[in-house]
């Protein structure tokens, strides 16, 4: 949570993830990914070949001058830069994320515009921070003029949306989903760790995190943006096998439905690829319970089941035919 | 934190240093209007810089405490908006009007190279790096520079949009760093043309001082990197003159802590308009850092804003009357 | 795939025939979204009965949400939002019915570049997450009609599937402002091809709606004397004459619908229990619907003439 200059240190970064389906018939090769991101035409684009294809853009900031979202009501004007970037995971899933980092205090007037830009994504308070009524507030979602994550996170995805690289013939539709969180600074001499993680209606997911205070913000997002992509993975194959009606209807109607999924999302699982080592760990609560892991096991299982089932007629009339 | 044994060359950026001088000092920033006056408008211009020249290099030496302070010249010429002569022809006019008033150029700029240097284009990398300074009561709206091609230092005149909407009375715009009153300024950065975007004289300026301050890279490379002279003719034709030329073999570098520039007093709206660009221009932070360290240790510390490290001198334009000297 | 419902007038029935259409397809399994961009009077909320949702979208709307007010407009789960008995219970393998309605207080506004912006980002947005998007279009040539126009024209659509469907009623006067409203020399084609659009391509995915059809044959109709009987027939026969001729004959329309007094009247969905157990609605209009739900993905009904 180290920030630049002289500033009180941040003791909140608060930040919202998005993760959709890459509206493209044919995943992004590295090449392409690389061309995708290339948000600033002067910054390299961070393309990892291992463990998966992996592409994240360069940072973009956000100016913003206004109330912070609180659970209480209080009025806090803030100053800063929202930092935001992109990721894009084996060329298919894509996500965009922005996040802020806050002092307890700041100073009670607006500073030049020179001194928010050389401290990027900090966000400074007019005053005290009100530090659990602002994470409740982000947390809850924003009201009307108070600082939007959501709407820079969406305002990134929609300008990648409209990049000529991509076709918007997606294999098939899906819906997005908003993971939302914060982080609070640990109590010194405690490691970091998830207190919660919150499964909310319309997509919409909620983490809590305490870390420690030399952790950095895009730490955070790294670990967030990777718990998302998994929790996403997990909520769009669910959707699916609901929609295919297994059981429900024929056989090879529904193995169509899901043939979707084994050509583009059953590769995908692999958590903690590009978290930082020290982060990696936090998603062991997660496998102990619910058990992500153990859920999307399950439903791969089921698939390979199914499919297996409906070769056997197959495999019967080939032999048959001998 | 042990050192990961598995790394992987394009998912780590690094910046590259570029060396600095105490001072970037421009001799001229002259368009084909000006030489198309002929060889005694450039020839009043020198000898009115010269007296000005020998001040910044007074001001120089005061800011490095009595030691001699690296100071390189440059001289930038139009080649953007308006295409005239040949840099053979130009060119050796331009150094000889130069000594002949007792200023050396050390280095000679094409104004499109800051379009477009080496098949990188560093006006639209700055673009891509505008970070609008907020007008009070923004919470995340995308900022819509890149969307008009227009930067504001503040809140302009909200319109009125939706029919059978509320009916408001003129509002005015607001300076957000207003000190009681606004001086409220928007600068186009750019225009469309047939598909084509011609960036404004304030852009590629804003361009050129970022340059001239050791500030641009391309992927972590620095950008508009002098090319040496061998002495021979110039060529025929601008796009064959290297976009920055290095005249003088034992010049300081080119890039500056800090810059001044010399120029006809009609010129302070567009540097007005420079400074605003600068200030809500979200600098490479590898390059801003090395600049800041590499000040500090040499005793001569850069402002933290980067439009500060700009000073200008504006000198009085000399007049039709003054080159003819009679009618 | 984007459907754009477009009428001459207002009248036509357009918002609940389309309304029930998104319907029709969600009962299918279809995920469906349905837009009120009838700025000046939006009544989608009425239509789905989703009152509470009428007040959620006093400054939440898609009109609040095109001129930039707010980053997302208001979504309303139809099934779990709406106060209509039947629709409550939403049946097992539909799909989802998302509803998007208009400010309360709206209006009609000029087209800028950010709105446009805006309007294409929606629309890629929501390609990517529903199978089927109603935009229900303020009725004549409107501002609405120029922003979806402008913007199918954009290279960054030029991946989404599109169609538009154009309701009229069956009368001379409807007939002839339905073809001005397309065909005209300031109508939907001309307006598509001044933006870029390819004029060929742009007809063929235009089809008509015959709207409130009385059909001489019906039941209905079966009480009345024969001068009547027989002066209705001629009418209708008179009336598909001047369709043709003016383009808009038989092989442009998409499906009528029936005069239906409980779409008329009441401007709400029709459900299936309407039908069977209540019996205020026809039989006839529902497989109308049902028909014409159907064709909207159809391509056979869209080849070219």
């Amino acid at each position: 949570m180290a920030a630049t200059g002289r500033t009180a240190p941040a003791v909140l970064v608060c930040g919202e993830t998005r993760t959709c389906l890459l509206p493209s018939f044919q995943a992004l090769d590295g090449r392409a990914a690389a061309q995708l991101l290339r948000l600033r035409a002067d910054e390299q684009v961070s393309v990892s070949e291992r463990p998966n294809l992996y592409a994240l853009s360069p940072e973009l900031l956000t100016g913003v001058d206004c109330r912070l979202p609180t659970a209480n009501g209080a009025k806090v004007r803030a100053v800063g830069t929202v930092a935001s970037r992109a990721a894009l995971t084996e060329g298919r899933v894509l996500q965009a994320s922005a996040w802020f980092s806050v002092p307890s205090a700041g100073p009670d007037t607006r500073r030049p515009w020179g001194h928010y830009l050389v401290r990027p994504g900090l966000v400074e308070p007019f005053g005290k921070l009100p530090e659990q009524a602002t994470a409740q507030g982000v947390l809850r979602g924003s009201s009307r003029g108070e600082l939007d994550l959501g709407m820079i996170a969406e305002g990134l995805l929609a300008q990648l949306l409209r990049h000529p690289l991509l076709d918007h013939k997606a294999p098939f539709k899906s819906r997005r989903t908003h993971l939302r969180w914060v982080a609070r600074r640990a109590p010194a001499g405690e490691g970091a760790s998830l207190e919660r993680f919150t499964l909310a209606e319309d997509g919409l997911r909620t983490v809590e995190l305490s870390l420690p205070e030399e952790t950095p913000a895009t730490a955070a997002v790294g670990l967030c943006e990777d718990l998302a992509l998994h929790d996403w993975l997990l909520t769009t194959l669910v959707h699916m096998l609901d929609n295919s009606r297994l059981g429900a209807v024929d056989g090879p109607s529904a193995v169509l439905a899901l043939r979707p999924a084994v050509d583009h999302l059953l590769h995908l699982w692999m958590p903690q690829a590009h978290v930082e080592r020290t982060l990696g760990r936090l998603w062991d609560v997660l496998e102990r319970e619910p058990g992500f892991t153990r859920q999307w096991q399950t439903l791969v299982q089921r698939i390979r089941d199914q499919l297996a089932v409906q070769a056997i007629p197959l495999l019967h009339e080939a032999l048959s035919t001998r | 934190m042990t050192e990961a044994v598995f790394q992987e060359t394009t998912a780590q950026p690094r910046t590259q240093s570029v060396p600095l001088s105490h001072l970037s000092l421009e001799l001229g920033h002259l368009y084909m209007e000006d030489f198309e006056a002929g060889p005694e408008r450039l020839r009043e211009h020198f000898a009115e810089v010269r007296i000005w020249v020998d001040a910044a290099r007074a001001a120089a030496a005061r800011r490095t405490g009595g030691r001699r302070p690296r100071i390189s010249t440059c001289f930038l010429i139009d080649d953007y908006f308006t295409r005239f002569s040949t840099p053979a022809e130009l060119v050796p006019v331009v150094l000889a009007e130069a000594e002949r008033a007792g200023l050396v150029i050390d280095y000679l700029a094409r104004e499109s190279g800051c379009a477009v240097a080496d098949k990188i284009e560093p006006a639209e990398s700055v673009m891509h790096r505008l970070v609008e300074s907020p007008p009070p009561g923004s919470y995340g709206s995308r900022p819509p520079v890149s969307e008009t091609g227009w930067l504001p230092n503040g809140q302009r005149t909200p319109t009125s949009r939706s029919a059978m909407g509320e009916v408001t009375g003129w509002q005015p715009p607001q300076e957000t760093a207003a000190r009681n009153h606004s001086v409220f300024m928007d600068v186009e950065l750019w225009s469309e043309k047939d598909g084509q975007r011609l960036w404004s004289c304030p852009f590629l300026a804003a361009v050129w001082q970022l340059a001239r301050l050791g500030l641009l890279r391309h992927l972590g490379a620095p950008v508009l990197a002098p090319r040496p002279w061998n002495g021979g003719d110039f060529p025929h034709d601008w796009d064959l003159l290297p976009p920055l030329l290095q005249l003088n073999a034992s010049a300081a570098p080119f890039s500056a802590y800090r810059t001044c520039t010399l120029m006809p007093n009609r010129f302070l709206a567009v540097e007005d308009a420079v400074r605003l660009i600068l200030d809500q221009v979200d600098v490479d932070s590898g390059a801003l850092r090395q600049v800041a360290e590499r000040s500090a240790r040499e005793g001569a510390a850069v402002p933290a804003a980067v439009a500060q490290r700009a000073t200008y001198v504006f000198y009085e334009e000399p007049t039709d009357a003054v080159l003819h000297g009679e009618t | 795939m984007i459907v754009f419902a477009a009428s001459d007038k207002g009248g036509t029935g357009r918002s609940v025939t389309s309304a029930n259409l998104a319907y029709h397809r969600a009962l299918a399994g279809d995920d469906v979204c349905y837009l009120d961009f009838d700025f000046g009077s939006p009544t989608a909320a009425a239509v789905f009965d989703v009152p509470d949702a009428r007040q959620a979208a006093e400054d939440r709307g898609l009109h609040s949400y095109l001129i930039g007010e707010v980053g997302e407009p208001l979504r309303i789960d139809v099934w779990s939002d709406t106060e209509h008995r039947v629709l409550r219970n939403r049946p097992p393998g539909s799909g989802r019915l998302v509803l998007m309605p208009g400010d309360l207080s709206g209006g009609e506004f000029a087209t800028g570049e950010e709105n446009l912006r805006r309007c294409v980002d929606l629309l890629l947005r929501l390609n990517g997450e529903f199978d089927l998007i109603v935009v229900d279009l303020s009725a004549g040539r409107s501002y609405a009609v120029d922003m979806v126009l402008e913007a199918t024209s954009k290279r960054e659509m030029r991946g989404v599937d599109f169609r538009w469907l154009v309701f009229h009623r069956w009368t001379r006067q409807h007939v002839a402002a339905a073809a001005s409203l397309v065909f005209g020399k300031r109508g939907i084609v001309a307006g598509g091809v001044a933006r870029g659009h390819d004029e060929d391509a742009l007809r063929s995915v235009i089809r008509f709606v015959r709207a409130a059809v009385p059909d001489p044959e019906s039941p209905l109709w079966s009480q009345v004397s024969a001068t009547q009987s027989a002066w209705m027939r001629e009418c209708d026969r008179d009336l598909k004459q001047m369709s043709s001729a003016l383009g808009i004959g038989y092989t442009q329309v998409l499906g009528s619908v029936p005069l239906e007094p409980v779409l008329q009247w009441r401007e709400q969905l029709i459900t299936d229990e309407d039908v069977l157990d209540s019996q205020i609605a026809t039989r006839e209009t529902w497989d109308a619907l049902s028909d014409l739900a159907g064709r909207l993905t159809d391509d056979k009904y869209w080849e070219q003439a």
